[in-house]
């Protein structure tokens, strides 16, 4: 009975508690609000199209103030799921405590209508948008201005962190700009459309997908097309994301002799990626060291 | 850079004119086929042999701003013997009450056991386990009112209550206004970064069977193999357990995962003539294994202890059922997959497993729209 009256009785006031779909969001809750109770929702290793509803991430989100997800249905195979079953009223779609960042930030690749078979592609946009460090700002400023909407508090803690934030990144964003110019005009292969943001910003070319469709994993029909589509090219890399099984890019690798490079599509704190500056600095350090070697 | 001590004030006056707003959004419509060729008709219930449509449903979701949400959930199914076509949801659900609450009311599916719950189609199986097929007539829906709550503690634990009609269960003579109540709970959480379990238990009771009235098991035998609409064995109370365990490599469960899941019920009170010694009992165990994102291969074994009644005495009844499945999903919303299905009748009586058989099963399930993110 005692455990039970613990639990029904209100809890005492605390700490903001923050749920983050990913990573990225995290962090960035880091850096605007230091004192909250955070947590990511996935990791670097997980697919963030695939989650499972999981009952630690329900009893998460019903202890949740404010949630942040990229949205552009990124997250519609799980949130949704999460959403109705935590009985949380504030982090209900359209509530202060749900900020959909992709609601908020543009996205790229947005469409009318999606012809059926088009594989996974959602008219809302590429929700990757955090790896593009313009858009990963605007997000910066959506995060403290809705920080301090539910939070009213410490609204100006929220906006002098993020505007104090935003200067340091102005610095990274031009020394970045300056490290990043042999990578213009590069060419790269891809596995789905992840890192898109990032290469629009370097200035880096698409030129091949491993995926046939958005969303569809590779195919040995598609990729032994690509082994003569890619014949005389010379991109930089086959990129994929950690959470992607590297067995269909090694495959082309070894016909092609273009080189594997397995990125973070986010933060991974266990392996020493904490901050959004360490993710940048480690997409560029990699990409800038595949450079040299050729 | 002479801009650049503008730029970043930008975004915040930018925002100040882009909030979020709650909008009444467009409602969501799905359409699932799950068309199907079964070689031969199996003991009790599931699908029937020849080609088929089974639960094919069309859903309409509708999210009434941050409160509430509407479901209504249409399902055709039809073969050789019969076409049938059924309303299996139209409830609306609170979502803005607080302490974690959440109300329903209307007609939706009970929140009992592990499968009770989710809608056939989402099964990694052609068919409900025996339990299921026994003793809540595949799935048990029904017209009520349900509250549960969601307790604010680091474990997910959840207790839910709900009140029904009682008529989806099956034919009964007896007419209380609350023909079935239940109660369940549910906790759940992470073992690690790779694992994480569910379990529950569950309790139906049963109001329906008037004082008296003998169990029709063993009148209605012949209508074993065939459809069912309803609960076939039934008693007044209904007890449920659940286990269910994932696991993933690196937590990803996009390229693999392994799901093993186990339920356990029993049936009590089945007449006036029951002893304590005279209960129903049933259980499964399933282990599904997705070993590329595409692919997945699963199988399956229970059975089911049953009463049956004659008269004033009951005869032991015992049937066993063992399944193995292959299935490939080109995308998310196709599915092929073939099952095998072998029953074995362990202990019979007047032929009430007569029609236990093995079965090939070829299943199809295409979906259109936007249908519920699946639970876990």
């Amino acid at each position: 009975m005692p455990l039970v009256l613990a639990a029904v009785l209100p809890l005492p006031a605390q700490a903001l508690t923050l749920f983050a779909c990913e990573p990225e969001w995290a962090a960035l809750g880091q850096i605007l609000a230091p004192q909250a109770d955070i947590t990511s929702a996935t990791h670097a290793y997980q697919d963030p199209h695939y989650i499972e509803a999981r009952p630690s991430l329900i009893a998460r989100l019903r202890r949740t103030d404010l949630a942040i997800c990229s949205g552009a249905a990124l997250e519609a195979g799980w949130l949704p799921a999460l959403q109705q079953r935590a009985a949380n009223p504030v982090v209900q779609p359209g509530r202060e405590g749900m900020l959909f960042v992709a609601e908020q930030v543009e996205t790229i690749n947005q469409m009318d209508q999606v012809p059926f078979g088009a594989g996974d592609v959602h008219p809302e946009g590429n929700p990757h948008l955090h790896l593009d460090p313009e858009r990963l700002r605007q997000a910066g400023a959506a995060m403290s201005q809705r920080l301090a909407q539910v939070d009213p508090e410490r609204a100006a803690q929220y906006r002098s962190h993020y505007l104090r934030w935003s200067i340091r990144w102005q610095q990274r964003l031009d020394d970045w700009h300056q490290r990043a110019q042999p990578l213009r005009g590069q060419m790269i292969v891809v596995q789905h459309s992840t890192f898109d943001y990032f290469w629009r910003w370097l200035g880096i070319e698409v030129i091949a997908d491993l995926e046939p469709k958005p969303g569809v994993p590779p195919t040995p029909g598609h990729l032994a097309d690509l082994v003569t589509r890619l014949d005389g090219q010379r991109p930089l890399a086959i990129v994929h994301s950690w959470y992607q099984n590297p067995q269909s890019a090694r495959w082309l690798s070894e016909r092609t002799g273009i080189p594997v490079l397995a990125l973070p599509s986010t933060m991974a704190p266990d392996d020493g990626v904490v901050t959004p500056e360490q993710l940048f600095d480690h997409l560029l350090d990699r990409l800038l060291a595949q450079h040299d070697a050729r | 850079m002479t801009k650049t001590s503008l730029r970043w004030f930008i975004p915040l006056a930018f925002l100040a004119s882009t909030q979020a707003q709650a909008e009444l959004q467009a409602p969501d419509i799905s359409l699932t086929l799950d068309a199907y060729h079964k070689s031969d008709s199996t003991a009790l219930g599931g699908r029937v042999e020849g080609w088929g449509l089974s639960h094919t449903e069309l859903g309409i979701s509708q999210q009434f701003g941050s409160f509430a949400r509407g479901k209504f959930t249409a399902v055709a199914e039809s073969n050789k013997e019969e076409t049938d076509f059924s309303i299996e949801e139209a409830y609306l659900q609170s979502l803005a009450l607080p302490a974690g609450l959440t109300v329903r009311g209307g007609r939706f599916l009970a929140d009992i056991g592990y499968l009770n719950g989710q809608h056939p189609h989402a099964d990694s199986f052609t068919e409900r386990p025996l339990l299921y097929r026994a003793f809540l007539g595949g799935h048990y829906y029904d017209d009520g009112l349900g509250l549960s709550m969601v307790m604010p503690t680091d474990l997910y634990w959840r207790i839910s209550a709900e009140a029904f009609k009682g008529d989806e269960l099956g034919e009964f003579e007896a007419d209380p206004t609350i023909g079935t109540w239940a109660l369940s709970t549910t906790v759940g959480g992470d073992l690690s970064a790779t694992q994480s379990w569910q379990a529950g238990f569950s309790y139906l009771r049963n109001r329906m069977l008037a004082e008296g009235e003998e169990e029709h098991g063993h009148d209605h035998a012949d209508e074993h193999a065939g459809h069912s609409h309803g609960a076939e064995y039934t008693g007044k109370h209904l007890y449920l357990a659940d286990l269910v365990w994932k696991w993933a490599p690196k937590g990803n469960n996009r390229d693999q995962q392994l799901t093993l899941s186990a339920e356990y019920a029993r049936v009590n009170d089945l007449n006036e003539y029951a002893s304590g010694d005279d209960y129903h009992e049933g259980w499964y165990g399933s282990a599904v294994y997705r070993f590329a994102p595409q692919w997945s291969a699963g199988v399956r074994h229970g059975r089911v202890d049953l009463k049956l009644g004659h008269g004033d005495h009951f005869h032991d009844g015992a049937l066993e059922e063992t399944v193995a499945m292959l299935a490939w999903s080109p995308s998310h919303s196709q599915t092929v997959r073939v099952q095998y299905s072998h029953q074995d009748a362990v202990e019979d009586w007047h032929g009430t497993f007569a029609g236990a058989d093995n079965a090939v099963t070829l299943q199809y399930i295409i979906s259109f729209g936007a249908h519920d993110a699946h639970t876990f």
